[in-house]
Formats: C-alpha cells, sequence, structure tokens
C-alpha cells in the first residue's frame, strides 16, 4: 500500500449516535490531526472519546458530517484498505481465563491482514520477538493470553499495534492496567516510534500526567463535543 | 447402494453442518442463519408446488435471501437481527401456504414429508457430488484465509479496525451457510436443519475451550450424530430428519451434563485448597 502523506485525521461537523439512540454521543465535532503527531484525547466519562476513536476508524459511521482516516472518507468502501494503516488498541482488551491463544500468537493476527493468503510459512517470529523486547513481555510470548494478568495483556495488545509498523495509532486508555513504570515506558515507546515513522498517535487517557508532557497537543472532551485543544495538532 | 447413498450423505451433511456452525457461532450470525434456513423452507416448498427441483429452489430462495441480508445489514447495523427474525415469520408462513396449497390433506406424502422431517428417498450421486464440493470448497477458503478468520474469530471489532473486510467474510460464510442448508434440507427437513449446524459446536464448547480443538469437534461430531441418526431411523422406522435432531441433542445434553459434573469438581478441588 502507498505511503500516505497528508492529514491523519480529519473530522467536518461530525455528529454520531449510537443505533437505537436518540441522544448523539458526538455532537458536531471538527477536528484535524496531521502525521507525526502524539495526541492526547481526555475528558470524563461518557465524555464521548471512545465514540471519537471509533468515528476515526469508520467503525461508526456519521449521522451528520464527514469523517475522514488518512485522506477516506470512512463511508467509503476503500476505509477497509486505509484501516490496514492503523493499529487499535480498544479498552475492552481483556480475555477470558481459557482463551487458549498465546500471546505470541495474538501479536501474530495483527498482522493477518497484511499477509497473503498464503504460504504460511513466514519470517515474522523476528518481528514479534523484537517488538515484545521493547516491551518487555519476551518471557510471555508462549504463554495463553488467558492466564496473564491485565497489565501484561495490555502490553501484549500495544505490542500487536506495534507490530504492524501502523501509520496511525488509536490507544484506548492504554495505561488503565499498567503500573507506573510500564505507563512510562509504554508511552515513551509509543512517542518514539511516532516521531522516528512520522506516524501519528491518538492516545484516549484520564490519567494526563503519564503523557502530558510528552504529548504535541491535548483534545479535552465533554458531553459529546471537543471543549478545548492545547498545543499544536497539525 | 440404497444405504451407502444415504450414509455418505448424511456423513457429509453432518460434517459441512458441523463445520460452517462453528463460524457461525463465532461470528454471531446465528439469527441470520436461522433465517436463511427458512428461506431455504420456503423455497422447497414453492419449488414442490410449481414441480420444480426442491434443492435447487431451496438454494436460490436461500442464496437470495443471504444476499440481500448480506447487503442489508451494511447499512442497518444491530436492526439486521430484527429484521432476520421478521423475515422468519414471513417464510414459515409461505412454506405453509405452499404445503396447505399442495392438495395434501395429511401431511405425509413423500415430498411434504421431505420438506417437514426429512427423506433419504431424493438423494442422488449428483446431489451427493455437489455436497462434497461445496465442503472441499469451503475447506480451501478456510485455508486461503486462515489468518483473517482467525483475527476475526479472535476479536470481530478489533480485525475490523485492523483493515479485516469482516463484513465480506461473513457474506461469504452466510452464503455457504445457505448452499448447505439447501442441500442438507431434505435429509433432516427443513425445521431441524439446525440441530446439525447449531448443536455440534455447542457441543464442542463443553467439551473443550480451545478454538482449535471445537473446530475440529465439531465436524466430528456433525457427522455422528448425522451417521448416528439416520442408522437409527432405519432401525426403528422414524423419521430420519428427527433422529438425526433427537441423536444431536442427546450428545450435547450429555456433553453439557459431564461440563457440569467436571465443573463441580474443579470447584470443589479449588475449595480443598484453602
Amino acid at each position: 500500500m502507498r505511503a500516505f502523506r497528508g492529514e491523519a485525521i480529519r473530522l467536518s461537523s461530525v455528529w454520531v449516535a449510537y443505533s437505537g439512540s436518540g441522544r448523539p454521543a458526538i455532537k458536531d465535532v471538527s477536528l484535524t490531526v496531521g502525521m507525526g503527531k502524539f495526541v492526547l484525547l481526555t475528558g470524563p466519562n461518557g465524555a464521548g472519546k471512545t465514540t471519537l476513536v471509533e468515528t476515526c476508524l469508520g467503525i461508526l459511521k456519521p449521522l451528520k458530517g464527514v469523517a475522514e482516516l488518512l485522506g477516506v472518507n470512512t463511508k467509503s468502501i476503500k476505509v477497509v484498505e486505509v484501516r490496514k494503516l492503523c493499529s487499535y488498541v480498544p479498552q475492552d482488551f481483556m480475555r477470558p481465563p481459557y482463551e487458549f491463544y498465546t500471546a505470541g500468537h495474538v501479536i501474530k493476527l495483527g498482522l493477518a491482514p497484511l499477509r497473503p493468503p498464503l504460504p504460511y510459512v513466514d519470517n515474522l517470529n523476528d518481528r514479534v520477538e523484537e517488538v515484545a523486547n521493547l516491551l518487555g513481555i519476551r518471557d510471555l510470548l508462549d504463554k495463553p493470553i488467558g492466564a496473564l494478568s491485565g497489565g501484561q495483556q495490555q502490553k501484549v495488545f500495544i505490542a500487536r499495534a506495534l507490530v504492524r509498523k501502523p501509520k496511525l495509532i488509536f490507544l484506548d486508555e492504554p495505561f488503565a492496567s499498567l503500573d507506573r513504570g510500564s505507563r512510562e515506558l509504554v508511552a515513551r515507546i509509543v512517542r518514539d516510534y511516532v516521531k522516528r515513522e512520522n506516524a501519528t498517535a491518538l492516545v484516549v487517557s484520564h490519567d494526563t500526567s503519564t503523557i502530558s508532557n510528552l504529548s504535541d497537543a491535548t483534545v479535552e472532551m465533554n458531553g459529546g463535543r471537543i471543549l478545548k485543544v492545547e498545543g499544536d495538532l497539525t | 447402494m440404497i444405504v451407502a447413498l444415504p450414509l455418505l450423505t448424511s456423513f457429509l451433511s453432518g460434517l459441512l453442518c458441523g463445520t460452517l456452525g462453528y463460524y457461525v457461532d463465532k461470528l454471531r450470525i446465528a439469527t441470520l442463519s436461522f433465517s436463511v434456513a427458512h428461506a431455504a423452507l420456503a423455497g422447497a416448498a414453492v419449488g414442490m408446488i410449481l414441480g420444480m427441483d426442491m434443492t435447487l429452489t431451496a438454494a436460490l430462495t436461500a442464496v437470495g435471501f443471504a444476499s440481500v441480508m448480506g447487503t442489508l445489514s451494511l447499512k442497518v447495523g444491530e436492526a439486521k437481527e430484527l429484521i432476520s427474525m421478521s423475515f422468519f415469520s414471513f417464510f414459515n408462513a409461505l412454506a405453509l401456504f405452499m404445503i396447505y396449497l399442495s392438495n395434501t390433506t395429511v401431511l405425509a406424502t413423500s415430498s411434504v414429508a421431505a420438506i417437514l422431517w426429512g427423506s433419504v428417498l431424493a438423494i442422488t450421486p449428483f446431489k451427493i457430488s455437489v455436497l462434497a464440493s461445496t465442503l472441499l470448497l469451503f475447506i480451501l477458503y478456510v485455508i486461503l484465509y486462515k489468518h483473517r478468520l482467525d483475527s476475526l474469530l479472535f476479536d470481530r471489532k478489533l480485525a475490523e479496525a485492523e483493515g479485516i473486510n469482516v463484513h465480506a467474510h461473513a457474506f461469504t460464510i452466510l452464503l455457504f451457510v445457505s448452499v448447505a442448508i439447501a442441500l442438507t434440507l431434505k435429509l433432516t427437513g427443513g425445521f431441524l436443519v439446525f440441530s446439525l449446524l447449531y448443536n455440534p459446536v455447542m457441543t464442542s464448547i463443553q467439551i473443550s475451550r480451545k478454538a482449535h480443538v471445537q473446530q475440529l469437534l465439531s465436524p466430528t461430531l456433525g457427522a455422528i450424530a448425522a451417521t448416528i441418526g439416520l442408522l437409527t431411523s432405519y432401525a426403528i422406522d422414524l423419521p430420519v430428519g428427527a433422529c438425526i435432531a433427537v441423536t444431536s441433542s442427546i450428545i450435547l445434553l450429555v456433553s453439557a451434563i459431564a461440563r457440569a459434573i467436571f465443573n463441580y469438581a474443579l470447584a470443589k478441588k479449588a475449595i480443598s485448597y484453602s
């Protein structure tokens, strides 16, 4: 897929409501984020942060307004292709204790859309190990993900996001299950990746203290609206 | 030959439905496939009235309905469940109208019986070859898209966010389901075809939590239930579809009881640690 040059995200007067709900979860939101930016999205519970992320990814479609992901309208069929350049770590990542997939397999699954159907033999293990080493989870790769703690599972999903070498990363509360040291490690790794690869990261977090000094901009939401933007988004 | 063809059909039907049932369950398209099965039933009933090949009309109706719902589901989101249930009632009504119009006073003529509770009389080598080809085609599809299907089965939303065409894969599987149901309809009957689609995967979930084990167990259990059901129907002279449904239900019940006992034993063991 061709390298993208331009805006990472563009939302123009976007309204989003969940199916069957009369109340919009996002109201008249306009936001433009350029490439190479590390952006913090913050706000209280129910502010519309996760809805905004899923709208950017095109999982939720605007009722009104236009959402563009890497220059592609999220209502277009092409959004499926452009998502291959994106990574997402959802808030509800926890797997049940009986989940048998190993951590290494879960990370490798992130590469599934980027791999040709055949052959099965590949040399992806080096790539998986490299990112696992970075996050300090190399020794967890052969363990079933269901047997890992919340923080360990969160690191596995962050590794899955990074192994894809995305142009755009969406992390929804990536520090929620991590201890202080791990939070700082993950924040620094993502920040370094963004600057090295000229990628963009949109990080949803209540914990502004961990990344506020690393981020290029902070977007504050409440009641489905953007209240405040601080810093350089473009 | 009289026994061999139905046996082979039962075995292949169980294998195909059990394989598909696993994906139907994991992709959460059970309601959709339920409606597709009733579309096939209505199609077969219409075919009976028009004097056409019932398997063909069942397949056309099921594939047509699956195509409509596959396209519609992109637009209507979660409402697809309710829409497909409305169609379920409509297709049932259509099937009953057609059966009523078939000039039968007792629901026991061979055609009506085949639609309602299954019959081995209409099995031909050609239909078996179509059944086998469908199974092989689906296995080929699974092999080709193994990575993407694995990702989809692990977490549908994450797979969608990462660029896997979730709708295209769900739609493809629904098309396979509609063909499989149309081909299996005459063996089990329209109301009992789900026993081969859902019971094996539910049983496999009782037996193992591991996805790859469930993937292998589901078709195996489907084939076993269908074969035992057919042999039972021969032995005690009862409708084949009902015998297959009862067999697969018994296997499910036994596995559920065994799972409950196993869970109880595990809980006791956990308590004994303290």
